[in-house]
């Protein structure tokens, strides 16, 4: 009997714990989504930014207006979107190969994408002196998914998790080396803001990128999201998980065609953002304590989003009036917590 | 053979292998509550039979029954509700407590979204009363030692409710005594719940006592297929393991 209520209240427990980190992501989200709408070079008091948000996008002309509704807004909305992308590909990345230090950063496929976005964006503006939103996606989408198939055939021929990485690292300085490249070379004054995106700011985000990033980016979540059963049994190795019924082919294709449309969408948008997808996942476990998909996946895309945004803020705010790179503020606080990984991970080897 | 009931799995003429096939015509019926073992030298071929049965392997002929239908028949969720495993290789859980792997049992019976109803509650719970694991329920599945860890997959496998068992060297790696209390539980639970068994096992003192029927397994053939009482004497075992005469007398003799 005892036994029994000890049973019930520590699944009670965790069900608390869940609830309260939810609510305290929930919260920070919107805090932090407010704090970089309100801040920022430009001095626009509280009530005016109250004034212009509660008046609506079309009646505005003035600076503060276009402030908002042009610069602010939809940045917050991108790093928002794309940090969440970011954590969410990463998680399932760590669960395709059963690798603690993978993420679309390490393995590649985020150089691929810019690789790809970078080719398409010159001969697109050489051409047609625009760029389409969805061509962006797709060109990062076939980028993604070339660096990811060689990353699953090195993963086919060595089975060491760090092999995998530094085939990964490999990759990503490759696609680096080839894109810097190009984009040296092409020094068309319509590609200056290459340069800044290919070292990865959400700056420069337009409302309707905002637009095209939420359709791709939410769908992609919704989906991952209706995969969170079989995603459980697939955690505890191909063949228990092929035993309970799932089917594994398909899954893994699922898993990383999912995965790379949700980093594609980042590097077309944001280029390359360093460590999210490897960290928040880490941090989001700690916190909820649980291996459950079904929680870890919404945690995940929450705990992106905030930690996106708290960097952001800091590579807006940090040295005004110069702006670091998102990269630059996301590996200060994310590769810490993969070195902490692999420390934690090798003291349990021995 | 004494038949206690419906045959739950039979194999005709299988013949099993990774790339052409080892070990061909294996032939068997079981009924409910009975358990098969294999024994054998390590590299014989248990384990490519029962990687074929379980399905991971693809057979190279004749077929595998389970109850009427062929084991091709079912789709993987009729076959995740009808067979489950215990396998060698470790089942990875990262956070988890012992209940949430049982819990991944009811894979197969839950809806989209895996949340247990209080009949799969009930279920998980009583798996687990059976194994003897209550009071570890809540403990990290990381946590436990291997012995207990044993007793949570086979807690895993049992509430999947399934007919069939398939047991690749469970009780290697135990000390004795976990050896026992596994064996006991399992040969407890097949005969309770008619469950039919084939288990693949190194210790032949104890597969002897849980066996009723005994495959030895021996270089890609099947060596002899009986009775636990055909198998297990000093000619059988010696033969089948290459035992020298007087190193036999030495150490296994009674």
């Amino acid at each position: 009997m005892i036994n029994l209520n000890l049973r019930k209240s520590t699944r009670i427990d965790n069900k608390i714990r869940c609830m309260i980190a939810f609510a305290a992501l929930i919260i920070a989200m919107c805090a932090l989504f407010c704090v970089n709408v309100f801040t920022g070079s430009a001095d626009i008091s509280m009530s005016e930014v109250l004034r212009v948000i509660s008046g609506g996008v079309y009646r505005q002309t003035g600076t503060s207006a276009t402030i908002l509704f042009k610069i602010r807004i939809p940045r917050a909305l991108a790093a928002m979107l794309l940090g969440g992308a970011l954590a969410l590909s990463g998680y399932l990345l760590q669960t395709f190969f059963h690798n603690p230090i993978a993420g679309p950063f390490v393995l590649g496929v985020s150089s691929g994408a810019k690789l790809t976005v970078a080719l398409v964006m010159i001969f697109a503006v050489s051409r047609f002196h625009m760029v389409n939103s969805a061509v962006m996606i797709l060109a990062a989408f076939v980028g993604s998914m070339l660096s990811l198939g060689f990353v699953l055939i090195v993963s086919h021929r060595v089975r060491q998790m760090s092999m995998l990485v530094v085939c990964g690292v490999m990759i990503s300085y490759i696609c680096s080396a080839v894109t810097d490249f190009i984009v040296t070379f092409a020094d068309n004054s319509d590609i200056v803001n290459l340069h800044n995106w290919s070292m990865g700011t959400f700056s420069g985000t337009t409302m309707d990128n905002v637009r095209a990033m939420s359709v791709v980016v939410m769908s992609a979540t919704i989906c991952v999201f209706f995969l969170s059963k079989p995603i459980g049994a697939y955690q505890l190795g191909e063949n228990y998980a092929q035993n309970l019924g799932v089917n594994i082919k398909l899954l893994r294709v699922a898993l990383i065609s999912l995965s790379g449309l949700l980093s594609a969408c980042v590097t077309a948008f944001a280029g390359p953002v360093s460590f999210v997808g490897i960290a928040v996942p880490h941090i989001i476990k700690v916190i909820f304590h649980t291996s459950k998909p079904i929680v870890l996946i919404p945690a995940c895309f929450l705990g992106g989003s905030i930690f996106c945004m708290l960097c952001d803020m800091i590579a807006r705010t940090a040295f005004t009036p110069t702006e670091l790179s998102i990269s630059t503020v996301t590996a200060i606080f994310g590769a810490p917590v993969v070195i902490i990984v692999m420390i934690r991970r090798k003291r349990d080897e021995l | 053979m004494s038949i206690t009931g419906d045959t739950i799995i039979s194999a005709e003429n299988l013949s099993v292998g990774y790339d052409k096939p080892l070990i061909r015509d294996i032939c068997f019926a079981l009924h409910g509550g009975e358990i098969m073992t294999l024994i054998g030298p390590n590299g014989s071929g248990k384990s490519t039979i029962l990687k074929t049965i379980a399905g991971y392997l693809k057979k190279h002929g004749g077929d595998i029954y389970i109850g009427d239908s062929t084991i091709d028949d079912l789709s993987p969720n009729e076959k995740a509700r009808q067979l489950s495993v215990l396998l060698t290789e470790r089942l990875r859980a990262d956070i988890m407590t012992c209940r949430e792997v049982v819990e991944m049992g009811r894979y197969p019976y839950t809806g989209r979204f895996g949340l247990l109803s209080p009949a799969d509650n009930t279920a998980v719970d009583d798996a687990i009363e059976l194994v003897q694991m209550s009071d570890f329920a809540h403990k990290d599945f990381s946590e436990i030692s291997d012995g207990q860890r044993q007793r949570v997959m086979l807690a895993r496998a049992i509430c999947q409710e399934p007919r069939i068992l398939i047991f690749d060297e469970p009780t290697s790696y135990l000390d004795i005594y976990h050896k026992i209390i596994f064996l006991e539980i399992l040969k407890k639970l097949t005969r309770e719940r008619s469950i039919a068994v084939v288990v693949s096992m190194h210790e032949l003192d104890l597969a002897e006592k849980i066996s009723d029927y005994t495959v030895c397994v021996k270089d890609g053939g099947i060596f002899k297929f009986g009775k636990p009482q055909e198998i297990f004497c000093r000619d059988v075992i010696r033969r089948l393991f290459d035992i020298p005469e007087d190193l036999y007398a030495k150490y296994l003799s009674p």
